[in-house]
């Protein structure tokens, strides 16, 4: 945008502004409006107080006051919602993009400078936005020998499987997790063997020595770390039995599993470490050796998708450690952070004179209940919580946590250089299978002492 | 002051004159003396002292004897090692220099001292490097440390190094066709 | 299939035939590349392991020897610095006290102290710039911002004298070009006593780093013998055990008044070569502070030049300890304001030969360590 703009004449304003109001108007009648009514066949309506909620249905009670709250709940518990927005991958997105921004800030001030600090007027916020604008607009180069197919489908399975692991995440109490899968770890697991696959395929689809290196190099770490990771989860898993990870978090509602298994969280933290390609680990993506790995001939939005998914994934890791060690949405509830009388009496508003004639409720937003009539059986005294508190602050309890780990996973990019190829197979195939071995004993140990576990003391 | 050496090197002082009031050189230091009359002492007629003077020396070699002179240098003094080569041309005496200049980490005594041995080959009108009669023996086995600057003045100067295990190019690309730009004959664009 | 391959047709003067071997893969580390510098270097690697190693200098060749002979001694000095930008006093010393001894001046005392504190000075800018470069081919970013940010206080009291940050084309045969600001000793204490406290944490987070010792230790190992043998000068040189420093062994200026020490480590290995240096950087800031205690308050920086000063038929061969090793100045003159000859005989060059030799047998991940570690500055090698 380096044109120097001309000087203003009304008529050409209006002009614009009459042609782009043409075109939406157009375009709005002649394609969108069809393609809605097309979804709206197509998709399965539900049911509300009895009544099938037809478009039309639900405009109208939009501006019904006393039947938004319903109409709004609906929405909220379908899947859809849960799929885009929360748990999946909306909210991962937007971690995900306060993670890069954080990390960009926090690297900065170890290093003595400023970071991002001209995009948006705070501190640099918009960034972000600046360098996806940046990356959209960009040409996509392909090497004039790589296999296209693969080449084009590498990013976009990338984030497909980046995205497949965040569904899998439980977020807050109330079954709120996109996939809900009896054997949700053991998934969780086949879905991290699946990144090796894609980072292989990519880098040999590329046809060019230097990331053929990397992926190469990708591929031994990635695969050499696997087996330390699920072996130093398993230890969690025969404490609790189950491989559930609502229920794995359910069962740390009195202690974080950290206190009995500090090896198993080490030995996780540097495979996931290892698995994010995070620095000492970032031999696949060595600048100084192989210019950029295999992510070298990626360029425009491919390398956007691949950032995306990069992060994504980090977010998803450090979730599944708040899961299994920290107590995931655990905590004390103190959502709303109000006296208990003016939740359960609510507040009585005056009239002039001093007498209440008026009394407000605050229940805790009864928009998240699950059952509209909670709030009343809380203040009757028969519910301790309802699902909408426990939602709330469960979330806030989850999200702090996971930012907290976000934050060591951070930091060794700071102190760290970079670890050689074969210290990182060194590690990965004898030390740290050794000490998730430990782990494991120490798991069994504590099972058949009947300190913990199915039948135990505590 | 070093942590690590023991003595100063012998320093001599010129003796005062005491010959009629005619211009005579002061006699040469002595340390230094003493090393380049090890080498003069051993090959008497191929080698000529070019100058000695404190701290650094020169002996002039013919180029047939050079590779027995550094064999010698370098078995029985304390000179271990090559600092540079230098190639000079001299297009009068149609004659290309090449100077090596030698120094020594082992003993502490020689420390300050350099040693350079220089030579003369002929130099033709029309070079056609490695093929013509500007020969040199290689000293690479001699002083290993010699061998990037051979191959610098052999791509800088025209001169051939007999022995040399790798003599190709170094520092000009690899199509180079004009001649060797430290020759006299290369002029500078414009000057 | 490893048949030879007989060319049919003559090849043009210097380009050679290479036959092609299954097992060995040729990489190019050439110019182009986050982990070379301004050179190529020409890699066989045998899965992991480097069979050969070839360096391929010359990019950045200017021709600097072949320009000085047509040009005078005094014009000499702004091409002749530009080698090393930021060590740039300290490649012109050899070259300034070359033309001295030719010409036959003396240079006075005070700008010999001036001309010992800029070179010092410039001494650590280069080797923070060096240290930055060998941390980020590490993959430390931050050991990249470190040296690259505190180096910015020094060339801003280079700034304040030579009126340039880098290329300076201070030095002068006779002096130095013109003299301190008033309030230069105080500014350049200051200033001189925080870098060293900044440097000093280079250990906590680099030199003590468990995984740059991993890294480092053991890897490119050069023995004594060998460090005499191939001929390597300056850090290379201490850090296999062999105390030479050319401020010691054969002062130059008021070198010999002041209290120089060298640091001598006997591994011989990656780890002892980035470290020597760092503590020579220590080292620096101590002559720094002893020469501005010493340093004469008045008197002139220069000795006036006759003009187009000529040497007679003469020679002369100088040495310097710069950044990178010692640094050597070979002038042959003949009655003419412009050098015969002259020839610089930098300490990068003289470590090349070094380069295919740690590397042959030496894992690919460890190139990057060993390469840089030799102390390489290729825009010096080339001149």
């Amino acid at each position: 945008m380096s044109v120097i703009a001309p000087k203003f004449r009304l008529g050409y304003f209006l002009k614009a502004i009459f042609d782009n109001a043409f075109w939406i108007l157009t375009l709005v009648t002649l394609a969108g409006i069809p393609a809605i009514q097309i979804a709206l066949f197509l998709m399965p309506l539900p049911v509300i107080d009895g009544e099938l909620l037809t478009a039309f249905l639900a405009f109208t009670w939009l501006f019904n006051p006393t039947m938004q709250i319903p109409l709004i709940k609906a929405l909220l518990y379908s899947d859809l919602f849960r799929i885009a927005a929360f748990p999946g991958f909306g909210f991962a997105a937007l971690i995900a993009a306060g993670t890069i921004f954080v990390e960009r800030k926090m690297l900065a001030k170890l290093q003595l400078r400023v970071g991002p600090f001209y995009c948006g007027k705070i501190e640099g916020i918009l960034q972000l936005a600046g360098d996806g604008l940046k990356l959209i607009s960009k040409e996509i180069i392909i090497p004039a020998k790589a296999d296209k197919p693969l080449f084009w489908a590498a990013p976009v399975l990338f984030v497909g499987t980046a995205a497949a692991f965040v569904a899998l995440i439980p977020v807050a109490p109330g079954g709120w997790v996109v996939a809900d899968l009896d054997v949700g770890l053991l998934a969780v697991f086949a879905v991290i063997g699946f990144f090796p696959i894609i980072t292989i395929l990519s880098a040999w689809s590329a046809n060019s020595k230097f990331p053929f290196i990397g992926g190469i190099r990708a591929l031994h770490q990635m695969v050499s770390f696997e087996i330390p990771l699920i072996l130093s989860l398993l230890g969690v898993v025969i404490l609790t039995g189950t491989l559930n990870l609502s229920e794995i978090v359910e069962s740390q509602s009195n202690f974080p599993w950290i206190i009995f298994m500090p090896i198993g969280a080490i030995v996780f933290f540097t495979t996931m470490l290892a698995e994010l390609e995070r620095i000492p680990f970032d031999l696949p993506e060595a600048e100084s050796e192989i210019v950029a790995g295999w992510l070298t001939e990626f360029s425009g939005m491919m390398y956007g998708l691949v950032q995306l998914g990069s992060y994504l994934k980090l977010y998803a890791f450090a979730a599944l450690f708040v899961i299994i060690f920290l107590g995931g949405w655990t905590g004390p509830v103190f959502w709303p952070p109000l006296d208990a009388e003016l939740i359960t009496e609510g507040v009585p508003i005056p009239n002039y004179v001093g007498d209440p004639i008026l009394t407000v409720a605050t229940p805790g937003l009864p928009l998240f209940d699950k059952d509209p009539n909670e709030w009343v059986q809380q203040q009757q005294g028969e519910l301790m919580y309802t699902s909408g508190q426990l939602l709330i602050s469960g979330v806030i309890w989850f999200v702090l946590k996971t930012v907290g780990v976000i934050f060591f996973i951070l930091l060794p990019r700071g102190v760290f250089p970079r670890i050689r190829l074969d210290m990182l197979l060194h590690i990965g195939w004898y030390k740290l299978i050794g000490l998730a071995f430990v782990n494991i004993f120490i798991a069994l140990g504590l099972v058949y002492a009947g300190v913990i576990g199915p039948g135990g003391i505590l | 002051m070093s942590t690590s050496e023991t003595t100063p090197p012998p320093k001599a002082t010129p003796p005062p004159k005491a010959t009629p009031p005619e211009k005579t050189e002061p006699p040469a230091p002595a340390f230094e003396k003493s090393y380049i009359d090890q080498i003069t002492n051993q090959f008497t007629d191929d080698v000529e002292i070019g100058y000695i003077k404190e701290n650094r020396t020169r002996i002039n070699v013919k180029k047939e004897k050079i590779a027995d002179v550094a064999k010698f240098i370098k078995d029985n003094t304390p000179f271990d090692h090559a600092e540079s080569v230098t190639g000079v041309d001299f297009p009068e005496d149609k004659e290309i220099g090449v100077i090596y200049h030698l120094g020594s980490y082992t003993d502490s005594t020689y420390s300050k001292q350099v040693l350079a041995l220089a030579t003369r080959v002929p130099r033709e009108e029309n070079p056609n490097p490695g093929n013509d009669s500007t020969k040199l023996p290689s000293l690479r086995d001699m002083f290993y440390s010699v061998e990037f600057h051979e191959r610098e003045v052999f791509e800088m100067l025209g001169v051939y190094f007999e022995g040399h295990p790798d003599n190709r190019r170094l520092l000009l690309p690899e199509d180079w066709a004009d001649l060797p730009p430290l020759r006299k004959d290369f002029r500078n664009k414009g000057r | 299939m490893t048949e030879q391959v007989i060319p049919t047709k003559q090849m043009p003067p210097g380009l050679q035939v290479e036959n092609v071997d299954d097992r060995i893969m040729t990489l190019n580390v050439g110019p182009q590349h986050p982990g070379s510098g301004h050179m190529r270097i020409i890699v066989k690697i045998d899965g992991d392991y480097i069979v050969d190693a070839d360096p391929d200098p010359g990019y950045v060749h200017r021709g600097e020897e072949k320009m000085a002979e047509s040009r005078n001694y005094i014009t000499n000095i702004p091409h002749l610095e530009r080698p090393v930008i930021h060590d740039s006093c300290n490649i012109l010393y050899p070259y300034v006290l070359g033309v001295e001894d030719l010409v036959g001046i003396e240079v006075p005392e005070r700008a010999k102290y001036v001309r010992v504190i800029t070179a010092e000075l410039n001494r650590c800018i280069y080797i923070q710039y060096w240290l930055a470069i060998y941390g980020i081919f590490l993959g430390h970013s931050t050991m990249f911002m470190w040296p690259a940010g505190d180096r910015e206080l020094l060339i801003d009291l280079m700034e304040k004298v030579t009126g340039a940050r880098v290329t300076h084309a201070y030095f002068i045969p006779g002096g130095v070009r013109n003299d301190v600001p008033a309030n230069f000793e105080d500014v350049c204490l200051r200033q001189v006593n925080y870098f060293e406290k900044r440097i000093k944490e280079y250990a906590d987070i680099f030199y003590d780093n468990p995984i740059l010792k991993a890294r480092t230790e053991d890897t490119g190992v050069l023995s004594r013998e060998d460090a005499i043998r191939l001929g390597t000068t300056g850090s290379v040189l201490r850090a296999s055990g062999v105390d030479y420093d050319v401020r010691i062994k054969e002062p130059y200026d008021v070198y010999d008044e002041l209290d120089v020490h060298t640091n001598v480590l006997k591994s011989g290995d990656s780890y002892a070569r980035s470290k020597i240096p760092w503590l020579d950087m220590l080292e620096s800031c101590n002559i720094i502070r002893q020469a501005l205690e010493k340093m004469p308050k008045s008197g002139s920086i220069r000795t006036k030049l006759k003009p187009n000063p000529k040497g007679g038929e003469d020679e002369v061969y100088r040495r310097v300890e710069s950044g990178r090793g010692s640094a050597g100045c070979h002038i042959i003159s003949k009655s003419k304001p412009e050098p015969y000859r002259l020839k610089l005989s930098v300490s990068s060059f003289r470590n090349l030969i070094a380069l295919p030799y740690l590397l042959k047998g030496e894992k690919l991940g460890n190139m990057p360590a060993v390469y840089w570690s030799l102390n390489y500055w290729p825009v010096e090698a080339d001149r």
